[in-house]
């Protein structure tokens, strides 16, 4: 959104230079020519930026991309949801989106999680590296603590959040972060789970 | 199989020149040569150039009232210039081409020109289901244009910033009506999102009818309006009623 206002504030000042600076005979033929320069030098930017604004736009209930950004459509997505009230700093009150470039362009108060997606991935085979690289992307916020077991990796904590901090644990009751894969529970571990080329990992927190 | 034929002459030219045997010389293969997208757009834009200038040229010795003649080279640079500009997304001349002869020539002219030129360019870009849209977008500009001419053109003349506002407004109208053909591949609750995510792109079309307007209309206005055919019931003061 930011990069949609300055540019627009650059086409504005390049209009007022340009414009000021010919006299009435050319002015349309130089102004013309400057916008359509502008336009083709910032295209790339602006269109992307465009895109990630517009793709609130489109709804696709059924699919594990539902409720993501139609720019992600066919990419990889890793998404962290939290409590409500135990969201990381900056990531309460809605669900948020960073794409894998690391910019947050869009976020959705309506969404019944909160936390955030990190997304547009592609080419990753194999759930940790995806997550890893979504970590990295998110600049840290969502670093991980984890157990290496001979069965593999388990997940104790994501942004210093632990599971037994929101739900309380004892010896008949306990809370797990809980690693969905398109939707659906997953049958393997992170570290095991074979990836399609637009799936959608989650962890979510989850009581016994 | 000309091809092939060029190739193997080329190859001949070489080996005598640089006293290559038979195999190096096909070896050194001078259709090899890699173009970036900027030379490629150069390239294009020095042709579309040459075109436009052997076609003012040709245009100087034409007799008066040669609109037919007139439309079918303007035909040949619209092609040209749709076909050469590709490259660059939504920046091509047809539309004002076509807008400029629906003022001058009137609607049935325009609609022929529209619809040939889309047809004559699809059959290189891509010819399909689109097309057909792409004709009646083109189409609908050239009407506009002729239900619009009294008042952009006045006393002969046009005036150049309304058919700048015009020829803006011609982007999004056709880029709207091309966008209709969606409705082939998918549910009509996505049309509106399809067509503003698109905006980018209308922007780029109607900021390049713009530029065109400023540079070529009147040079192509006056071309038109020597060849209009006055004894033709087509002629640009009728009433739009009679180009209908």
């Amino acid at each position: 959104m930011s990069d949609i206002v300055a540019l627009f504030a650059l086409f504005v000042l390049i209009t007022i230079a340009v414009g000021g600076a010919v006299g009435d005979e050319n002015r349309l033929k130089s102004l013309s020519l400057a916008w359509v320069i502008f336009l083709l030098i910032t295209f790339p930017t602006l269109s992307t930026e465009w895109a990630r604004m517009t793709s609130e736009l489109v709804d696709d209930e059924g699919d594990s991309h539902y409720g993501l950004p139609d720019i992600w459509e066919g990419k990889q997505v890793v998404c962290f949801h939290f409590p409500e009230q135990n969201a990381p700093d900056g990531y309460n009150g809605a669900r948020y989106h960073i794409d894998s470039d690391g910019t947050q362009f869009m976020s959705d108060s309506d969404w019944n999680h909160t936390g955030a997606c990190i997304g547009g991935f592609s080419d990753f085979e194999n759930g940790l590296a995806l997550m890893d690289e979504a970590v990295l992307t998110s600049g840290g916020d969502f670093a991980y603590n984890s157990t290496q077991y001979t069965f593999g990796l388990q997940i104790n904590s994501i942004a210093d959040i632990d599971p037994c901090d929101v739900s309380e644990c004892s010896d008949t009751s306990g809370a797990y972060w809980l690693l969905s894969h398109n939707g659906q529970m997953a049958m393997v571990g992170i570290t095991d789970l074979a990836l399609e080329s637009d799936s959608v990992i989650t962890w979510s927190i989850e009581t016994w | 199989m000309v091809h092939r034929d060029l190739v193997s002459k080329h190859a001949e030219t070489i080996k005598s020149i640089l006293n290559l045997t038979w195999r190096e010389a096909h070896m050194f293969d001078a259709h090899a040569v890699t173009i970036g997208p900027h030379g490629m757009l150069l390239i294009n834009a020095v042709m579309l150039g040459l075109i436009g200038w052997a076609l003012w040229k040709a245009e100087r010795r034409l007799e008066s009232g040669s609109d037919w003649i007139l439309l079918l080279m303007l035909c040949a640079f619209a092609v040209s210039g749709r076909v050469l500009l590709d490259p660059i997304p939504n920046v091509q001349p047809v539309t004002i081409i076509v807008l400029l002869a629906g003022i001058h020539y009137g609607a049935p002219r325009a609609i022929a020109l529209a619809t040939a030129v889309t047809l004559c360019s699809n059959l290189i870009l891509g010819h399909g289901l689109w097309s057909l849209y792409q004709a009646v977008g083109w189409s609908a500009v050239g009407v506009a244009g002729a239900l619009l001419s009294s008042r952009l053109l006045v006393d002969g003349r046009l005036n150049i910033e309304r058919l700048a506002m015009v020829a803006a407004a011609s982007a999004f109208a056709f880029d709207w009506i091309v966008s209709i053909s969606a409705l082939h591949s998918m549910g009509s609750e996505l049309l509106l999102p399809y067509m503003v995510a698109g905006l980018p792109f209308d922007l780029l079309h109607a900021a390049g009818n713009v530029a065109f307007v400023a540079w070529l209309a009147n040079p192509l206005s006056e071309v038109m309006t020597k060849h209009l055919d006055t004894s033709s019931p087509m002629a640009v003061n009728d009433s739009v009623s009679s180009t209908l």
